[in-house]
């Protein structure tokens, strides 16, 4: 699994590590059970503060899509490969859109009628 | 802070936190006539990484050498570790891994590995084999004299023996400076690797955010010796916005609002300024004063840190 995150992101950084570990997940690059990297690899992968890391981990057992066993490590939830982070994902990737679009001075409806005209003509130029 | 206070307010410059590794209170140092640092009020809490930033000649160096009691202060006083530093001097400099900006060699002739061993006599809790790993990594050359290194060689030197004690506080004054970008990201690595396995306070001083803001967690931001704003990079982020919006023609501003922008930029319809206060309760001071707000976008930190230094030092 890669994880990659980007200092210029409005996100910030451990949020990031949320939105890539989901992805990893609806992706199937992480599989229930599959164990996490550890906060030190991970930290030290990224240049990143160990805490930023513990922050993001915390945060996503909360949500209960990682488990936490003590001096093993963290592994991804039974739960969690579920619809739901593909829904919680989309979610996010919604709200990243429609801000772009609203600084662009564009409504959701605008927004809406835009994807659904712009995935129809891609399909078309897929499919010979 | 009052919600009158939150969209006209004064920038913070102190911490909720309770236990702090480094704590001054009113440190004043004066050169002469000239003063380096005024009242300072500097607040790190324990495990905290801060980065200390600011323009040359903003009192960077002069707040640490204050900290390990290098120099006197003219005023005001320094807590670091819960230790007196003028009275404790010695002991606030066996628990912390300090590199300096300047490397001033008292053992010139000193070959790099005696000055390593040396240097660990000092210092009870060093660690042998992590001290060669680290002078491994950062390509030491033991066999080369101290008075002959580059800054950057000097600079891995000192790195090494700030670490390889692993103390408690590391006072770190522009640590990649000088060094390839090669080894700036091996030093990173390094660092984050260092947190991982020892808890430790850090503080970095910096002119370049960029590079280090991945690892920090905490901003101070000094000019002329004063700090204007300390605070953790998460109120930073929520706290500071960008924000673009349209404006009808003919438009006065917003009125309630002046003491809290930081940066502007007006054009006859449009408008991108940065303030500092809640997202919501900006947008509403701007949507009462006619104004539509198209974007409220983070600042990058490099963006945030001159949008902080460059605010004026009395907005009360």
């Amino acid at each position: 699994m890669l994880i990659a995150i980007d200092p210029h992101d409005p996100r910030s950084l451990y949020v990031q590590i949320i939105d890539e570990i989901r992805r990893a997940i609806v992706l199937g690059h992480l599989r229930p059970d599959d164990a996490l990297p550890s906060v030190r690899q991970l930290a030290v992968e990224l240049r990143i503060n160990p805490n930023t890391v513990s922050q993001a981990y915390r945060e996503l057992e909360r949500q209960g899509v990682v488990l936490v066993r003590r001096g093993q490590g963290t592994f991804v939830s039974g739960a969690a490969a579920n619809g739901a982070e593909r829904s919680t994902l989309a979610s996010a990737v919604a709200a990243r859109a429609l801000r772009d679009a609203r600084r662009n001075g564009l409504t959701a409806d605008d927004l809406i009628d835009a994807i659904r005209t712009t995935a129809t003509n891609g399909r078309r130029e897929d499919t010979p | 802070m009052t919600t009158t206070a939150t969209s006209s307010a004064a920038l913070p410059t102190t911490l909720a936190d309770t236990s702090f590794a480094v704590a001054t209170s009113r440190l004043t140092k004066r050169y002469g006539a000239q003063i380096a640092l005024r009242d300072l009020a500097l607040q790190i809490p324990s495990g905290a990484f801060y980065l200390l930033v600011g323009p040359n000649g903003a009192g960077k160096s002069t707040t640490l050498k204050l900290l390990m009691d290098l120099l006197r202060a003219d005023a005001g006083s320094a807590e670091v570790l819960g230790l007196d530093v003028r009275k404790a001097g010695p002991s606030v400099r066996a628990n912390v891994g300090y590199v300096p900006e300047r490397h001033e060699w008292g053992y010139g002739w000193m070959r790099v590995g005696r000055m390593l061993r040396h240097h660990a006599r000092y210092f009870a809790t060093w660690d042998d084999a992590y001290a060669g790993r680290l002078a491994r990594l950062f390509e030491l050359k033991l066999d080369r004299k101290l008075k002959a290194l580059s800054k950057g060689e000097a600079r891995r030197v000192h790195l090494t023996m700030a670490l390889a004690h692993r103390p408690p506080l590391l006072l770190l004054d522009e640590p990649i400076d000088g060094l390839d970008p090669l080894m700036r990201d091996e030093t990173l690595g390094l660092l984050a690797e260092h947190l991982s396995s020892t808890p430790t306070t850090v503080l970095l001083s910096t002119h370049h955010v960029q590079e280090v803001e991945r690892l920090a967690d905490h901003i101070g931001v000094l000019r002329t010796g004063e700090l204007r704003a300390q605070m953790t990079l998460a109120e930073l982020r929520a706290g500071l916005r960008r924000y673009r919006a349209e404006v009808p023609d003919g438009w006065k501003g917003v009125p309630m609002l002046n003491g809290a922008v930081l940066r502007s930029a007006t054009s006859p319809r449009e408008i991108e300024w940065t303030v500092w206060g809640l997202e919501q309760e900006v947008t509403r001071r701007f949507a009462d004063a006619g104004a539509t707000v198209r974007e409220a976008a983070p600042l990058s930190l490099h963006e945030a840190t001159l949008a902080l230094l460059n605010s004026k030092g009395d907005r009360s």
